[in-house]
């Protein structure tokens, strides 16, 4: 299976291009069965591969490359070609995420069933869906960076078509144009970081490079820093991190499913990834380091107290998905190559329960605003079931998945900055807050709006199957994973000495956290959890500068529209500099003068020139008319009578001697 | 006054007066019997040059062709009105003068020669032409025959009259 | 008898030829007083040879030559005024003015 790998990304691409060439829009189409079953063979070889890699069956990393094209260099006067080879790379953690990326994939496509019934444009939903999957999995498995980065490119371009999938309406054709313009503003540091390891490297082949950057002294700490804070921001850009974390709240606009998509498996988690994947660079420079983590801090942080006042139950799990991306990025920064990737994979399986169950709801109750929710556990029970996992998993109460990892993380941060311990740990305590009061809100109480309440129904089978997995695997992962060191001896990463302060984490750590997440769940009971909202209101009332703040999103959105703006008007200034000042002034005056540089030119050309060659025509015209007049009757004998002359002036001449 | 100068000063007086009638006469058609009568004179200046086959030509030739072609021209041509135009032009005195000129110059040639004497008996030429003719001269003889081909041709093809169909 | 005399001949002769050619308004006229030209020139040529040259024969060779060329010049001259005569319907020269500029 392992040398076959090359299929993995190459069938649901061929996949997603004959549902949208040879497929007709009809929804009874057999497109969703084309895909499903694509991206079931994706999952089985995923599979397979993963548990030979898990065994130690089959020997990782496994890496086939194939030319792609060549090109000729001139370096220092030797002229040598290039070889460009297109090829795939499956360590450990490739390994994971094809699983991960496969099977989020494959439950999206199958729920997607249910929830885009009708819809009319089903068969290019779903030949979207698989395209996108193909570029997250060829993002996954290539050996190259090149090809990396146009997979990543892809991925950014399907996030566009996926988002504005409804482009008819103003928002997800707003939200489209604003997710693909952000991402790509992060794309130029990855672009100029590209450019960086090929002057550094002279390769994209990811192997290769690793074993130059190991050797001591190869990879300069300014070189790496500057490479790694690239490819930072890039990776910013795609994972939604401060700053440019401000379009995934309004990616919200697309369909449901894909929500779940971009949050669990594919947009965003390529951007943690591909630090991942690039991480022997970072490892080389304590400032890319630094940033990583910081980043990730200051992201976890903001958007968590983000998710405290939003009412949109999609806006909530968006800001938890930012949230949960810094703490995967403060991980990395840290250290934690391990935690941050175990992290990346327990969240891909419990935010796609949680999408998926809050697009079991909206599909319900057809709002997304959690104000006009409550009391739906009774008319949903698998639905309130199925989220109340997810949510205890995002919290870290264990045995949950999401507690196995959080406090793998929170251990390398501990190890690495008490400071940065705290905000994390505080941060932390804030996802548990929101995500029970977003259950509070949606589930628990009286129905608040009766009309929509009354017709809340529960889900279908083929949603609620995808739910009831990925509830399970969300209870099981974390465990399942950490067991007997499976995941670390799969995806791990020998750090150099010295980056990291070995600080040993005070034993019973987790336990601590944990009591205080209780404490917090504690506390968004008491203000959303009985129908009495009161304090939360009081609350709302006394701090309302904060709130306001908060619903802003700390005006971000504003600091962007108004960097834009500036552009616009810098534009607009240079414009008018240009066409009034620099065209008016240099050009057209320039011109003037040159006009009548020419002007005065041909005056003297022709006063002067031109009369005296006239002149002289003329002069030899008037001559010419003269010696006719003397000459030219026509008369052949007074031709004869000037030879006659001549010839009778040379006998003179001749006499005269 | 030998008999050889009485000879030549008659047939030179005959050749110059006819000579002048020929450019001065009024009537056309008698200047071109002028035109006979003086080249028969040179004619007989040749006899007296002991050339004897060039005399026999100038008299087949000129007295009785040429002279005589000219003056079927004159003939055809001539009008009744044309006797009472001037037939000279008003350069006549220009010319004069030129003639004048021009005599003085070739006098000083001619008078260049005045020692030159006839010193040998004269002899029939006639064998020694026709032996020079088809010897020496065969190439410039045959390009005469040529030139008097293409003027023959030339001749009919200018006096051709394309008779209206 | 001298060499002289002959050439003095044919000089005069040639004037008169020259004379006519220049003055002569009839183009028939003019062509007369061209064969006189060719006279003066045999006249000279018969004489040179008589003269200076008894024994060949070489300068009346060119006389009968120039005779000939001669009498061939006649006859295409003779068939142009022919020619001429019919289209202008005149024999006067002064009439002949086409090439005039």
């Amino acid at each position: 299976m392992l040398e076959h790998a090359y299929l993995i990304p190459l069938l649901p691409l061929t996949t997603s291009l004959i549902i949208l060439l040879f497929f007709k829009e009809d929804s009874h189409s057999p497109a969703p069965y084309l895909g499903l079953a694509a991206m079931f063979w994706c999952f089985v070889q995923s599979v397979v591969i993963f548990y030979g890699a898990a065994s130690g069956a089959s020997a990782l990393p496994y890496e086939a490359n194939w030319t792609w094209f060549s090109f000729a260099a001139d370096v220092a006067g030797k002229g040598f070609t290039v070889p460009m080879p297109i090829g795939i790379l499956i360590d450990g953690p490739a390994s994971v995420m094809l699983v991960v990326v496969t099977l989020v994939s494959f439950l999206v496509q199958l729920y997607s069933l249910g929830y885009m019934h009708g819809d009319p444009r089903f068969k290019r939903y779903y030949a979207f869906l698989s395209f996108f999957t193909a570029s997250m999995l060829g993002l996954v498995v290539s050996s190259n960076l090149l090809v990396t980065f146009a997979c990543w490119e892809l991925v950014g371009v399907s996030s566009y078509l996926l988002i504005g999938f409804w482009f008819e309406k103003p928002g997800p054709a707003y939200a489209s144009k604003k997710a693909f313009m952000t991402t790509k503003l992060g794309d130029c540091g990855l672009y100029l970081a590209l450019l960086l390891i090929w002057a550094k490297f002279g390769t994209f082949n990811i192997t290769a490079m690793t074993v130059s950057a190991a050797m001591p002294g190869y990879l300069s700490t300014a070189a790496a820093t500057a490479i790694g804070l690239g490819i930072l921001f890039g990776a910013a850009g795609k994972s939604a991190q401060w700053p440019l974390f401000i379009w995934l709240p309004d990616a919200m606009e697309g369909p449901t499913p894909v929500s779940a998509l971009i949050h669990a498996a594919t947009m965003v988690a390529a951007g943690i990834y591909l630090v991942g994947k690039t991480y022997f660079i970072f490892v080389h420079s304590d400032i890319a380091m630094g940033a990583v983590a910081w980043t990730g801090l200051v992201t976890a942080l903001l958007t968590a107290t983000m998710a405290l006042v939003a009412y949109d139950i999609k806006r909530v799990l968006a800001f938890s998905t930012v949230s949960q991306l810094g703490f995967m990025m403060c991980a990395l920064g840290c250290g934690g190559y391990t935690a941050g990737l175990f992290h990346l994979t327990t969240h891909a399986f419990f935010k796609a329960l949680l999408f998926l169950g809050a697009g079991s709801v909206i599909h319900a109750v057809h709002t997304n605003d959690m104000r006009q929710m409550g009391g739906l556990a009774k008319k949903m029970p698998f639905t309130f079931a199925t989220m109340f996992i997810g949510t205890l998993a995002i919290s870290g109460i264990p045995p949950f998945a999401g507690y196995y990892s959080k406090d793998m993380i929170l251990e390398k941060v501990y190890a690495y900055n008490h400071v940065m311990f705290y905000l994390l740990t505080f941060a932390a305590l804030l996802t548990a807050f929101y995500m029970f009061r977003m259950v509070f809100l949606t589930f628990v109480g009286d129905d608040r709006d009766h009309e929509k309440h009354h017709h809340a129904h529960e889900s279908p089978w083929v949603m609620l199957g995808p739910l009831v997995l990925l509830a399970f695997l969300s209870f099981v992962s974390g465990f399942g994973l950490e067991h007997g060191g499976l995941f670390e001896r799969l995806v791990n990463f020998k750090l150099p000495e010295g980056l990291v302060p070995e600080t040993e984490a005070p034993a019973h750590l987790g336990l601590y956290v944990t009591g205080l997440v209780v404490a917090s769940i504690m506390l968004s009971w008491r203000l959303y959890g009985r129908n009495d909202f009161r304090l939360a209101e009081s609350l709302k009332s006394r701090f309302s500068i904060l709130f306001s703040v908060l619903e802003n999103r700390y005006g971000m959105d504003a600091l962007f529209l108004g960097l834009v703006a500036f552009c616009d008007r810098v534009a607009k200034f240079a414009f008018w500099f240009d066409s009034s000042v620099i065209d008016q002034f240099f050009v057209d005056s320039w011109g003037l003068v040159t006009t009548l540089l020419a002007e005065l030119s041909a005056l003297v050309d022709n006063i002067f020139v031109d009369r005296t060659v006239d002149g002289f025509g003329g002069l030899s015209m008037d001559a010419g008319v003269l010696l006719r007049s003397l000459v030219t009757h026509g008369q052949a004998q007074e031709y004869l009578m000037y030879i006659a002359v001549a010839v009778s002036l040379f006998t003179i001449l001749i006499l005269s001697r | 006054m030998t008999f050889e100068a009485i000879v030549f000063y008659s047939l030179s007086a005959l050749v110059v007066i006819s000579a002048l009638g020929v450019v001065m006469h009024r009537n056309t058609v008698h200047s071109s019997l002028f035109l006979g009568l003086s080249l028969a004179g040179v004619a007989g200046i040749f006899a007296s040059l002991s050339a004897d086959f060039l005399f026999a030509g100038q008299i087949l030739i000129y007295v009785s062709g040429i002279a005589v072609l000219i003056m079927f021209v004159v003939m055809l041509l001539g009008r009744a009105s044309d006797l009472h135009l001037r037939q000279v032009n008003n350069q006549w005195l220009a010319a004069v003068l030129i003639c004048c000129i021009s005599m003085v110059g070739l006098w000083r040639v001619a008078s260049s020669f005045s020692g030159s004497t006839v010193t040998t008996a004269a002899q029939p030429t006639t064998k020694l032409l026709g032996q020079l003719m088809m010897g020496d001269y065969a190439v410039p003889f045959e390009l005469v025959s040529l030139v008097l081909t293409a003027a023959l041709l030339g001749a009919i093809f200018f006096s051709h009259v394309e008779k209206p169909e | 008898m001298t060499l002289t005399h002959y050439l003095t001949l044919g000089a005069i002769v040639f004037l008169i030829g020259i004379f006519g050619a220049l003055t002569r308004r009839n183009i028939i006229g003019i062509l007369m007083s061209i064969e006189l030209i060719f006279n003066a020139a045999n006249i000279n040529l018969a004489a040179f040879n008589r003269f200076l040259h008894p024994q060949g024969v070489a300068g009346q060779a060119v006389a009968l030559f120039f005779i000939t060329i001669a009498a061939a010049e006649v006859v295409v001259g003779l068939a142009l005024v022919l020619a001429i005569y019919r289209n202008t319907d005149t024999v006067y020269v002064e009439d002949f003015s086409l090439l005039k500029g």
